[in-house]
């Protein structure tokens, strides 16, 4: 099985002449890792009447984390945009309501794609109310705050990207995957920058040294869900994207 | 299962994936089968990738052919921020101001990085790596034929706006590669986090260049005043990414591709949630904002044609 807290596979260190045998290699062991575990299979998506958010090993399970991704991202610049801090400038708010909307197009395209099947569409189909999100460890109330916390979120979900996009099965939902996330790390960049000057590309995203240099951040569906837990009114459990 | 079964199983997923295909069809029928099965997979690899690829009209590349693109696109992008910063002989460095140019250091050093490691991934596949090209982006070819940029060694726009088409250019071309790279895992990884990389740069100079007074934002947008067309590789970058219109193949739980659906953004997606509603047109431009459109490597290398001699 998996460590679940492998970070990624890139992460692994990479030998002289390894190079030509990565495909053949990882194809098989992921292919032991999924043979063991009877993947997709499970319809079961959610179940967040008993307070846990439970993202299945499949194609499904990837997109209702991107889409919650998206949920709390149009939701904290909504907030943002409805109440901006006393020192945004026009400039800033123009932003904050261009990335407000692309935040929401996100939110509509996944749910318009994971359907509105209770069982197996968006996770919650079947919730009275939507979630809401706990914005509380952020300071909004000043423009540095607000790009600050930007920063958190944008990097997760860049981070996040880059983690899910090889587990995707379908290859059109990768595709529209790849042209989300370029956007979102141009987001990053943006407010990256409004934080602090040409951190845009820093180094605690961008890898500084070893085999991995010159490359953006990563995170394992895993990370992702430890680094939302305190804005979800839910508990997240992404192991199962782990066996993708 | 036995190797007659996979076999059928491989023409299965062949012959049943009516609507339309990533590039490499081949290549996701073996992705999909090497999760069924592992012990007659290396085999079935190799024989599998030692056939002819299918021809088609699509553009179709091996992890070699992605590998030497982004080390190519990674030298051009060098070279070109390398002279700004004054760091080539015979290039005295653009005047930039000292913000300007820590950023410029970042993204030109994340270059450096890369091409090391594209460089390595090229030689431990056993290939060799291609010699230096010559570079001249003033677009003359060296003094040969009428410049594009006369004045991109000395004026900190002309390169800006240079340096930002190279990276919208090299952002769209990433998405097309991954396709061609999809069976390998660490490839597929490292492209990605490259992409996004790449996305972060190219944010940064659209970020610069709107600090200097053009109108530009930090993505791609339908807003932007117009790049001047200076040849058909120049406008060719821009090319279909004011679409407002996204698809994607619906799929059941073990990833079989089905129809093709259109994501209802003009209809009944409620995505015009500003106060007062934006036009119908208007929020079809925030769409196309959202989204950064995928183009063929040929996009990119046309580019870097032009600063090539």
């Amino acid at each position: 099985m998996a460590d679940l807290a492998d970070t990624s596979f890139s992460g692994r260190a990479l030998h002289r002449r390894t190079f030509l045998r990565v495909a053949g290699a990882t194809a098989a062991s992921s292919a032991l890792v999924l043979a063991g575990c009877g993947k997709d299979d499970d319809p079961t998506v959610t179940d967040v009447g008993t307070g846990t958010l439970v993202f299945a090993a499949n194609d499904t399970g990837i997109l209702n984390l991107t889409y919650l991704l998206a949920q709390i991202s149009a939701s904290f610049y909504q907030k943002v945009v409805t109440t901006p801090p006393a020192d945004f400038t026009a400039a800033d708010t123009a932003a904050c309501v261009d990335m407000r909307d692309h935040e929401v197009i996100y939110r509509e395209l996944y749910k318009s794609v994971l359907g509105p099947n209770p069982q197996t569409g968006a996770y919650d189909n079947g919730l009275a109310t939507a979630l809401e999100f706990n914005f509380t460890p952020y300071t909004l109330t000043t423009r540095a705050g607000v790009y600050a916390a930007a920063r958190t979120l944008e990097d997760i979900g860049v981070g996040a990207y880059n983690g899910l996009g090889r587990r995707l099965r379908n290859g059109s939902y990768l595709r529209l995957l790849l042209k989300i996330t370029s956007v979102k790390a141009r987001h990053a960049a943006f407010v990256r920058d409004q934080a602090e000057p040409d951190s845009f590309a820093g180094s605690d995203v961008i890898t500084q040294t070893g085999n991995q240099a010159g490359l953006d951040t990563i995170k394992t569906p895993v990370e992702v869900a430890k680094s939302l837990a305190s804005l979800v009114p839910v508990v997240l459990v992404a192991d199962n994207l782990m066996l993708l | 299962m036995d190797f007659l079964n996979l076999l059928a199983r491989l023409a299965d997923l062949d012959s049943t994936s009516a609507a339309p295909q990533p590039a490499a069809p081949r290549r996701a029928a073996l992705g999909q089968l090497g999760q069924a099965s592992t012990a007659l997979l290396p085999g079935l690899l190799l024989s599998a990738l030692g056939q002819p690829a299918t021809a088609g009209t699509l553009d179709t590349r091996t992890r070699l052919d992605v590998l030497l693109l982004v080390r190519q696109l990674a030298a051009l992008d060098n070279e070109l921020h390398s002279r700004a910063l004054g760091l080539v002989p015979g290039y005295p460095a653009l005047p930039l101001t000292a913000t300007e140019k820590a950023g410029i250091q970042v993204i030109q050093q994340q270059e450096v990085q890369r091409i090391a490691l594209f460089s390595q991934l090229i030689v431990d596949g056993g290939a060799t790596l291609p010699a230096t090209p010559r570079y001249d982006f003033t677009g003359s070819k060296n003094g040969t034929q009428a410049a594009l940029y006369p004045n991109i060694q000395t004026n900190p726009d002309a390169y800006l706006l240079v340096a930002q088409v190279i990276k919208d250019a090299a952002v769209r071309v990433y998405k097309s590669q991954v396709d061609f790279v999809r069976s390998d895992i660490y490839l597929t990884e490292t492209l990605l986090r490259t992409h996004s990389a790449e996305a972060r740069h190219a944010a940064h100079l659209r970020t610069l260049r709107r600090q200097r007074g053009v109108v530009v934002k930090s993505w791609v947008s339908p807003d932007d005043a117009a790049v001047p067309a200076t040849s058909a590789a120049i406008t060719r970058v821009y090319e279909g990414e004011s679409s407002s219109i996204q698809t994607y193949n619906i799929s059941d739980a073990n990833g079989q591709l089905g129809a093709l659906v259109s994501v209802p953004f003009d209809s009944t997606l409620p995505i015009n949630v500003a106060t007062p509603p934006l036009s119908p047109e208007a929020i079809l431009r925030k769409v196309a904002e959202a989204f950064d459109e995928p183009a063929e490597a040929v996009v990119a290398t046309n580019v870097a044609a032009l600063f090539t001699y």
